[in-house]
């Protein structure tokens, strides 16, 4: 029985209807005459409270709200990468087909082409047993996408009675029956889900693999783990969306979620843009084909912005199930709190700090708990991620206020933006001293394995150096440089060499935007080596006017722009040049 | 709509009429315009003439000033005869209407607005308004909406009704002048294109 | 849209602030236009922002003052709110609701537009790369804007800002292109003599013939700026997407529009976020901001600057602060620049514009303009910290590298950013003006130019 009510109340995005009794919570509607779609988020007496995801201009009190009996759910099946999606899964290539530049209203539309054919290959026969979530067989969906077609999650489970042979199918088909006790069950390459309702999975595990993003400030001194989170909170202008986008483009994952969430529209044309020209660094293959997009403009419907964050991480579930590392980002965290914040006031709803309603925290703690490392349901065995990088964006760029305040409760890393260090020029603009990383020991494991056996100690002593420089400045702003000595002005000069030839990183170098684990090290490694030979070359009698005018300075500080990742040896070339001119000062203050 | 239609029958009609007379206006406004323009030139070389020593650069914004002051002078002209010329293509077809036969097709009209009105206000508990013109017709057209009177007050206005809800909450005015107003946008895009002017 | 309508209602519950509450509605849709009629026959607008239950809530854009509960009735129009467009409106004055203000009939009309537009289809933008040289040193060098970005300036009372704003108005051009380009003007509860400075400027320039003026005067009613860039923004796109042309659309003072809204949002009693602001500001001003750009497939383009003054000059204040973190960057205008008497008095440290990176480079101005900035920047900020140190320990306190580098940020401010307000500089002049600035210190401290840059533009002198 849907529910079939009548519109009495109209306020921007929030509409009640009564006659609605038959109404469930976060049920879909449609609503008015133009049928736009709407969910419930309150039920009193038979008046149904409802969001709606359309612009409401021109609905009358009077029209009719019809249920559909389902909640907003996204539809999980091949053809999702490379798209764009809005808040809540229309593709936004489609809609342009129906209303042309603008985004019009009543419009709906499949997520993915439900006549396109895929070549399936199974993977199980007849009389296997199945559970929710075993793997029937995979398509390929991208270039670099392997798609696995799995039971629906919440599959009884039973004996496989019917299974296509390899061929072309649409996603329409039946592919697969299942029966048990007596009870034949029909499976097609896609099923909905919930999108407020986590995907199940077998186990969790710890993060401790790094994601790496070829960003040295955050893969070197403040990591991330796959199935991990982390958080990017910076005032505007401080280089927010291009980190993020660093992200999306460099980490070494197999599907990244990009949710533009109340943000700009040409962010998103950007990507569109970008994207398919840039190559995954791993495979070389267009990057768009490991992207999908979920793009809720700062323009566009409030309470789409709402859903928007939970469209993109069902879907990031549904490829984490397959077995694959998902990163997700979402920017940003503030804007889908607005919309909350919106939605509550509304309701009329007691709000607590600056007007948020007092589910923020738990809503924003449900979100971030959907990432982590997991072994999947269903057979075979699969493992997968997914991590999840939030932007907020707090207000005046104070982080006391309450969405950076509960979100640090929830994340394990924390890129601090610094609009000082933005104002500067100094992009990244990730404040060292205010950021952190809850991955650090774990992460350090990988690196030494992986990397190099001593990367955890040069990392401590790199970063030391820059805590001492900011014990330093405090001194130097009262005194003047002159005051230290030149041991400490080393420290000074080593800071800005770190800062400048290793902390920055400019996205749009062709070289520098993408720094690979070894270069890190080796040009991290570079700079404690100088530091070393430094104070070395002090104690023997060299002053720091000596230091500060050798011709290695500029080459290590344009290292990371002039030495490509498949240039090693050029650094090895470096630190040789290097060991020769501290040779050359000291012998000559020696010698003297 | 029915009422719509006729209405704008009868418009159509009286436009096609006036529509001749005030193309001549025009044409007449057009002269003026390029009479302003061609005053403009002469004065537009003298400046020049006069500044071109001044320099290049001083000449070329000099130059775009008068040209560009020249032109909207002119266009604002133009303007002001089209509106002139959509007024009296408006005068004379109200006045049409307002003297048009209340017989036949008329009666129909006023039916055709009563009960368009009283569904809008989803009641025939009302009050009528007319003119003193129109009241007859009125009066004989209200038999078949119960509940529906005529007021004793008339109202100042081409032909149609004002109706009121008995509580007085609300009032739909549905008189030609409150009609050919909304129209009236509309109406004056079909004149301007007519006369070949407007953008 | 239109929705049938027309009817009268008569019964007026409430009256507060800039609101109208209408008892006994049956027929009326959110967000429809509104005619408030007084007693004496005078009408005025006003929109829909609430209705249901009986109940409308309507906002009076001419503002309550002189209403009464009884003899004042509400006509629900029946349709939205709409702005007559055409070619013609191109010259013309309008005031702040889009109707004729300079004594000229109501423009005749190609189609009316809903003036709140719709929200552009992300995958139909096109994305904003094209050079725009507006002739001043500052913003083509190190902050360039280009067609299709929404670049604000941020100002405080008094500064100089509307000087720059009508010069960029005047100088802007699309170097190789005969495209035809226009100016919307919206002027939002400033000043009669900044608009009328303003009108002149376009006048002088021979620019007004291309030009829409809206003027919502200081002394015009407040709630109608919730509506003037709205309108100026919808007649905007039409000349834009509809006849192809590349408009700069210039809206002063935004922080009046805010006050607007935040003077509605009490009269509602809704929860205040910060300052007072209502909580979706943010959302709101970005319906404003994001109707700049450029589309797939048409020609035209909407460039937005956007002046607000910030109340105190603080930049954290929640306009200025929700307007950066829609708009693609902003020019801030420095109050110490300002007194030092330096015109444009850009404090560049606290600008930005995120397009650059897009609309510079080999094909649109040069191969090393990129870095060149970079460096500028770079200098600039080291500059500002010696001089910061040098008002402590004095000059002798600095060593000759801190020297070099107060010495920078002179050149850099007399000779770049200076600029008199007639004065178009090419792009090539400006990047020579950097070189000759990065040019002032060895090179052993160009950390941000490759090499075969260096090789060809520096010059030591």
């Amino acid at each position: 029985m849907v529910a079939q009510g009548k519109i009495v109340w109209v306020s921007g995005p929030a509409v009640r209807a009564d006659g609605m009794s038959d109404a469930k919570m976060y049920e879909t509607v449609s609503v008015g005459n133009l049928k736009l779609i709407g969910e419930v988020i309150k039920l009193t007496g038979d008046v149904a409270f409802i969001q709606v995801y359309e612009s409401t201009s021109g609905l009358k009190p009077g029209e009719p709200v019809v249920g559909t009996g389902n909640p907003l759910s996204v539809l999980l099946g091949p053809g999702i990468i490379g798209q764009l999606y809005d808040g809540i899964q229309r593709p936004l290539r489609e809609l342009s087909k129906k209303s042309g530049s603008f985004i019009g209203r009543g419009i709906t539309t499949t997520p993915v082409d439900m006549t396109k054919k895929w070549h399936f290959v199974p993977t199980v026969s007849v009389g296997d047993e199945v559970t929710g979530g075993s793997v029937l067989g995979t398509v390929k969906e991208s270039e670099l996408i392997d798609h696995s077609i799995m039971v629906p999650p919440n599959h009884p489970g039973g004996k496989i009675t019917n299974i296509v042979t390899e061929g072309d199918y649409n996603i329409e088909t039946e592919i697969a029956t299942t029966e048990k006790d007596g009870k034949t069950i029909s499976l097609k390459m896609y099923h909905k889900w919930p999108v407020r309702k986590p995907r199940p999975i077998k186990s969790r595990y710890d993060p401790t693999v790094p994601l790496i993003t070829g960003q040295r400030v955050i893969d070197t001194f403040f990591p991330i783990a796959k199935g991990g989170t982390g958080s990017i909170p910076g005032a505007f202008g401080t280089g927010k969306t291009v980190t993020l986008h660093q992200i999306a483009k460099w980490a070494d994952a197999q599907v990244v979620v990009y949710i533009g969430c109340g943000e700009r529209g040409n962010e998103m044309t950007e990507v569109l843009v970008d994207f398919p020209k840039l190559k995954d660094p791993l495979t070389g293959k267009p990057l768009m084909d490991r992207t999908i997009l979920v793009a809720n403009t700062s323009n566009m419907p409030v309470a789409a912005r709402e859903a928007s964050i939970y469209t993109g991480v069902t879907i990031a579930e549904y490829y984490r199930d397959m077995g694959k590392d998902v990163v997700l980002v979402a920017d940003s965290t503030s804007r889908w709190a607005e919309a909350l914040r919106e939605m509550s006031g509304r309701l009329e709803e007691m709000p607590a700090e600056e007007g948020y309603p007092s589910y923020l925290a738990s809503r924003l703690a449900e979100f971030y708990e959907r990432a982590g490392r997991v072994r999947a349901i269903g057979s075979p065995d699969r493992d997968g991620s997914v991590t999840i990088i939030g932007a907020v964006s707090p207000s005046g760029g104070d982080f006391t206020e309450p969405v950076t305040t509960h979100t640090m409760r929830f994340i394990k890393t924390f890129w601090a933006l610094d609009a000082k260090l933005a104002y500067s020029r100094h992009y990244p603009s990730i404040n060292w001293m205010n950021s952190y990383s809850g991955y650090l020991a774990d992460i350090a494991k990988w690196w030494s394995a992986n990397i190099d056996k001593e990367w955890f100690n040069i990392r401590s002593e790199a970063y030391g150096i820059l805590q001492r420089e900011d014990t330093l400045k405090e001194i130097v702003r009262l005194l003047g440089p002159e005051a230290l000595p030149d041991e400490e002005k080393l420290i000074l000069e080593v800071a800005r060499m770190i800062k400048i030839g290793l902390l920055q990183q400019n996205s749009f170098d062709d070289v520098d935007t993408f720094c690979s684990p070894e270069k890190q090290f080796k040009l991290m490694k570079l700079f404690v080596d100088f530091y070393n030979k430094g104070q070395q070359a002090i104690k023997t009698g060299a002053t720091l006017a000596d230091i500060r005018v050798m011709s290695i300075i500029p080459s290590l500080l344009k290292a990371r722009m002039e030495i490509k990742d498949d240039e090693m040896s050029k650094l090895d070339q470096l630190e040789k040049d290097m060991e020769e001119q501290f040779k050359s000062i000291t012998g000559v203050k020696v010698s003297n | 709509m029915a009422s719509n239609s006729t209405l704008e029958q009868s418009i159509d009609k009286v436009l096609m009429k006036t529509e001749k007379e005030v193309l001549l206006d025009l044409k007449n406004s057009g002269l003026d315009s390029q009479q302003t323009l061609d005053n403009s030139l002469p004065k537009l070389e003298q400046e020049f003439d006069k500044i071109i020593s001044d320099g290049k650069k001083e000449a070329d914004k000099i130059e775009k000033q008068i040209i560009g002051g020249a032109d909207i002078k002119v266009r604002n002209k133009q303007l002001l005869l089209l509106e002139e010329g959509v007024d009296k293509v408006f005068a004379k077809a109200l006045d049409q209407i307002s003297n048009i036969d209340r017989s036949g097709d008329y009666a129909n009209l006023i039916n055709n607005l009563l009960d368009e009105s009283t569904k809008i206000l989803g009641t025939t508990e009302v009050t009528v308004f007319t003119n003193a013109k129109d009241k007859d017709v009125v009066k004989s057209a209200l038999s078949k909406f119960s509940g529906a009177e005529l007021s004793s007050d008339t109202i100042d206005c081409l032909g149609g009704i004002i109706i009121k809800s008995k509580d007085g909450t609300m009032t739909f005015d549905n008189t030609i002048d409150a009609r050919i107003d909304r129209l009236k946008p509309l109406i004056r895009k079909e004149i301007a294109s007519t006369f070949g002017v407007g953008n | 849209m239109t929705i049938q309508g027309g009817v009268q209602y008569n019964k007026i519950a409430e009256i507060k602030g800039p609101l109208v509450v209408v008892d006994d509605v049956e027929n009326a849709a959110f967000d429809e236009l509104v005619e408030i009629e007084t007693k004496d026959g005078e009408k005025r607008l006003g929109k829909v922002l609430e209705v249901g239950n009986g109940k409308a809530i309507v906002q009076v854009f001419e503002g309550t003052t002189g209403l009464s509960i009884s003899g004042t009735s509400a006509r629900f129009v029946g349709k939205l709110m709409e702005m007559p467009v055409s070619k013609a409106l191109l010259g013309r004055v309008f005031d702040g609701l889009g109707r004729p203000k300079d004594g000229l009939p109501d423009p005749i009309a190609d189609k009316f537009v809903d003036i709140n537009g719709e929200p552009m289809n992300p995958e139909q933008r096109e994305y904003p790369k094209d050079f725009i040289q507006t002739g001043i040193s500052v913003i083509d060098g190190l902050m360039t804007l280009v067609r299709g970005q929404k670049l604000p300036i941020f100002s405080g009372s008094g500064m100089s800002h509307n000087l720059l704003a009508a010069q960029i108005a005047r100088q802007a051009s699309v170097v190789g292109t005969q495209d035809d380009f226009a100016v919307v003007f919206a002027a939002i509860g400033v000043q009669y003599s900044e608009a009328e400075y303003f009108r002149r400027s376009l006048e002088d320039s021979g620019a007004l013939k291309r030009s829409v003026l809206f003027l919502n005067t200081a002394d015009d009613p407040a709630i109608e700026r919730i509506i003037t860039p709205r309108v100026a923004l919808t007649v905007a796109e039409y000349l834009a997407f509809d006849l192809g042309m590349h408009v700069l659309v210039i809206m002063t003072d935004m922080t009046n529009y805010a006050e607007a809204l935040r003077e509605i949002s009490a009269a509602r009693e809704e929860v205040p976020g910060r300052k007072g602001y209502p909580g979706y500001l943010y959302t709101d001003l970005s319906t404003i901001y994001e109707r700049a750009g450029k589309l797939q497939g048409r020609k035209g383009s909407v460039t937005q600057i956007p002046i607000l003054s910030m109340p105190s000059d603080d930049i954290t204040h929640p306009i200025p602060d929700l307007t950066g973190y829609i708009t693609e960057g902003q020019m801030v205008i420095g109050r110490d620049l300002f007194r030092q008497g330096i015109y444009p008095p850009i404090n560049i440290l606290m600008s930005l514009s995120r397009l650059m990176k897009d609309g510079i480079g080999e094909g649109s101005t040069r191969a090393d303009h990129s870095e060149v900035a970079n460096q500028v920047y770079d200098a600039y900020s080291r500059a500002q910290e010696v001089r910061a140190l040098a008002g402590i320990v004095g000059k002798a306190g600095l060593t000759d590298i801190d020297l070099k580098y107060m010495d920078v940020g002179d050149v850099f401010e007399k000779e770049l950013l200076s600029q008199a307000t007639d004065e178009n500089r090419t792009i090539e002049e400006t990047l020579g003006i950097m070189w000759k600035i990065v040019s002032k210190l060895p090179k052993n401290e160009i950390t941000k130019i490759k090499d075969k840059y260096v090789d060809q533009y520096y010059k030591e002198e």
